[in-house]
């Protein structure tokens, strides 16, 4: 899998590149905001890791540009500034997950991992279910035409629903799936997503079943 | 010594000149009296010369004689206190009053009018004396005549006047100092009001003294805020060196990191471990210190800013729910639309960060955010529903990480960072077992500051 690295600072952009390598990744180096900026425009990534504090044309700038252009690849920003304004803008402007300087390369590379394995699997792009469309290559969601923004526990959500076909899925069944495991308690923890998705996407999509579970609405 | 205290100089120097005026009017009015009674004094003593003048006769050898006397009985008792005399080039004429004394003789006397004098006079007595030439016959010659008064009743009533006097003027003098401390006190009141402002000031740096100080003080008002506003500026610009120099550093850690990672494939594990430990020591300080400077900030801020808690909540979930630690988790945010905090909006994102990124790595499913306007405070509770952590522990843990240094970046880190920023902004954080089971971190603001 081929990976884009944008880092100005040699001797982190070398070490990025040869952890990388090492953990089986085919590795390219950009060092300024606008040759990060042609590369992940033209060429094919699996993911992206991005230092903000770029010479040039910052991080974010080159983020906004890839975003506004439909690439859609994973970011990971890494950041020497670790304030949460910062990192709201970061996720705002489009990245998938941050870490602030200095990290710890082993937990750059599990999270890397983490993104691709979020990103994999997705053959069809787009599931149509009554006013819901969920993108699956990008992991959004529609409703009525108005793009909502999902956490990805959410969006694994929906698309559970929208692969029973029509069928009710248990409140268990849905723990299942999202945990791996599930316990009793976990029912609370699938109705408080339901509660928070609901503010997001409004009445008339998902709906309880109640004593059984939940359904996409089919409804147009 | 110079007088050190303002109110005390001018009081002084308000008495001195209160006392000089006091005094200069009470010589004046001295003055006004002795003559006042001099004239009313010589009035009456006209009124008895003309009777003296109606009985003064000259013999044939020039000399006068007066044929009725006047009609005062002090006039013929020895040293009685009223004189006449009259005197020609021949002779004199007196009253018995004079006994064997006589009136000090005048020269360039006045033909056409009463000439008032005090001067000394026989029996040891001070005299009151009018006088005058006349010509009572047709010969043409000329005769001095002297009407005399003892001046003792004078001197009484000058005195007593003069006591009376010195008395009321002495009142009127402690009346004015009176005045005057009350003017001073006054005028120097706006100090007090600039003194209690800039304790004020000492205590809330933000503030500033207020614009409606008197037209005299205003100035020195405006340079004082202006002065304020100068170090204001310099402990910003300070503190934003700092922090910069904080971030900068970041980077270069960064790059030591993977020299020690080079140095650790290399086989130098012994070094590799020796530089890893000085990354996360210097990493660890630079976080300390960029909290610290927060904090500043956040205490000196304007208290004009508001943060929408909401939206500060919403926006750290979205950035807690694609890390990781986050991924599984369901946030439940319960907090009212226009739920506001006095603070900056990226204090509240500090805050709630820390809180729900701690929380989110210790749930197993669930981390609640609730707001809600209790009484007199706005209460902000975040929990979650992993193992939780004793309640005995949680103040041990609040305590050790009140020493940032000494933290070190984890739990107890990010803990200490949210209770310092919570105590900068004026609220309390107190640190117990939530409604889910697990920690629950319970922050309160007083609502006056709050709305």
């Amino acid at each position: 899998m081929r990976l884009l690295v944008v880092e100005d600072d040699p001797d982190v952009g070398d070490d990025l590149v040869r952890a990388l390598g090492e953990a089986g990744f085919v590795v390219d180096l950009a060092v300024t905001g606008d040759d990060a900026w042609y590369r992940g425009d033209t060429e094919n990534y699996a993911a992206v890791i991005l230092d903000l504090g770029l010479p040039r044309l910052d991080g974010l700038s080159v983020l906004r540009r890839w975003r506004s252009a439909g690439r859609n690849f994973p970011v990971l920003i890494l950041t020497a500034r670790s304030e949460w304004t910062e990192k709201v803008e970061g996720i705002d402007a489009g990245a998938d997950d941050y870490l602030a300087k200095p990290f710890a390369m082993g937990e750059l590379v599990a999270r890397v991992r983490a993104l691709l394995r979020r990103a994999a699997g997705h053959g069809s792009p787009l599931i149509r279910v009554g006013r819901l469309t969920l993108d699956t290559s990008r992991m959004s969601a529609h409703v009525d035409g108005r793009q909502i923004r999902l956490s990805p526990l959410e969006y694994r959500f929906l698309e559970f629903l929208a692969h029973q076909q029509g069928g009710v899925a248990a409140a268990h069944d849905i723990a299942e799936h999202l945990y791996g495991t599930a316990d009793s308690g976990d029912t609370n923890a699938i109705e408080a997503l339901v509660t928070r998705l609901r503010r997001k996407t409004g009445p008339g999509v998902v709906e309880t079943r109640r004593g059984f579970g939940y359904v996409l609405s089919e409804e147009g | 010594m110079p007088l050190r205290s303002l109110r005390l100089r001018l009081l002084a120097s308000a008495a001195a000149a209160v006392f000089l005026a006091l005094a200069l009017a009470g010589f004046g009015l001295n003055l006004l009296f002795e003559r006042h009674i001099e004239r009313r004094e010589a009035l009456s003593m006209e009124a008895k010369a003309r009777e003296l003048l109606g009985a003064l006769r000259l013999d044939k050898n020039g000399k006068p004689f007066v044929d009725t006397l006047p009609s005062d009985s002090r006039f013929n008792e020895p040293a009685g206190g009223l004189y006449w005399q009259v005197t020609t080039a021949a002779g004199q004429e007196h009253s018995p009053s004079l006994w064997d004394q006589s009136l000090p003789a005048a020269t360039e006397t006045p033909r056409d009018g009463w000439r008032v004098r005090r001067i000394p006079g026989p029996f040891e007595q001070g005299l009151l004396v009018i006088e005058r030439m006349v010509r009572p016959d047709q010969s043409g010659r000329a005769v001095l005549v002297q009407v005399a008064t003892d001046d003792s009743a004078l001197l009484d009533a000058q005195r007593e006047f003069g006591r009376e006097m010195v008395g009321s003027l002495g009142l009127l003098w402690l009346v004015l100092i009176a005045a005057a401390y009350g003017q001073v006190v006054l005028g120097l009141r706006p100090l007090a009001r600039i003194r209690a402002e800039l304790d004020r000031m000492r205590r809330n740096p933000g503030a500033r003294l207020s614009a409606d100080h008197p037209t005299e003080i205003d100035p020195l008002a405006n340079a004082i805020n202006s002065l304020a506003d100068a170090r204001a500026a310099d402990v910003d610009r300070a503190r934003r060196r700092a922090a910069d120099l904080a971030h900068s550093l970041k980077t270069p850690l960064a790059a030591l990191a993977a020299q020690s990672r080079r140095a650790r494939e290399a086989g130098a594990h012994e070094a590799a471990d020796g530089l890893d430990r000085a990354i996360a020591a210097a990493g660890a300080a630079l976080e300390a210190e960029l909290a610290r400077s927060r904090s500043a900030v956040a205490r000196e801020a304007q208290a004009s800013e508001r943060a929408n808690v909401l939206d500060a909540a919403e926006a750290v979930a979205a950035v807690i729910e694609r890390t990781e630690a986050g991924e599984r988790i369901v946030f439940e945010i319960d907090v009212p639309e226009d739920m506001e905090l006095p603070f900056a909006a990226s204090d509240l994102a500090e805050i709630l960060g820390a809180l729900m990124e701690n929380a989110a790595r210790f749930a197993r499913r669930r981390v609640a955010v609730s707001g809600v306007v209790a009484g007199d405070e706005v209460r902000i509770s975040v929990g979650d529903d992993g193992p939780g952590i004793a309640d005995a522990r949680a103040a041990t843990a609040l305590v050790r990480g009140g020493r940032l240094d000494e933290a070190g970046p984890g739990h107890g880190f990010g803990l200490a960072i949210v209770s310092d920023l919570v105590s900068a902004t004026d609220g309390t954080m107190v640190l117990g077992t939530g409604p889910l089971g697990g920690l629950e971190v319970r922050l309160a603001w007083p609502v006056l500051a709050a709305s």
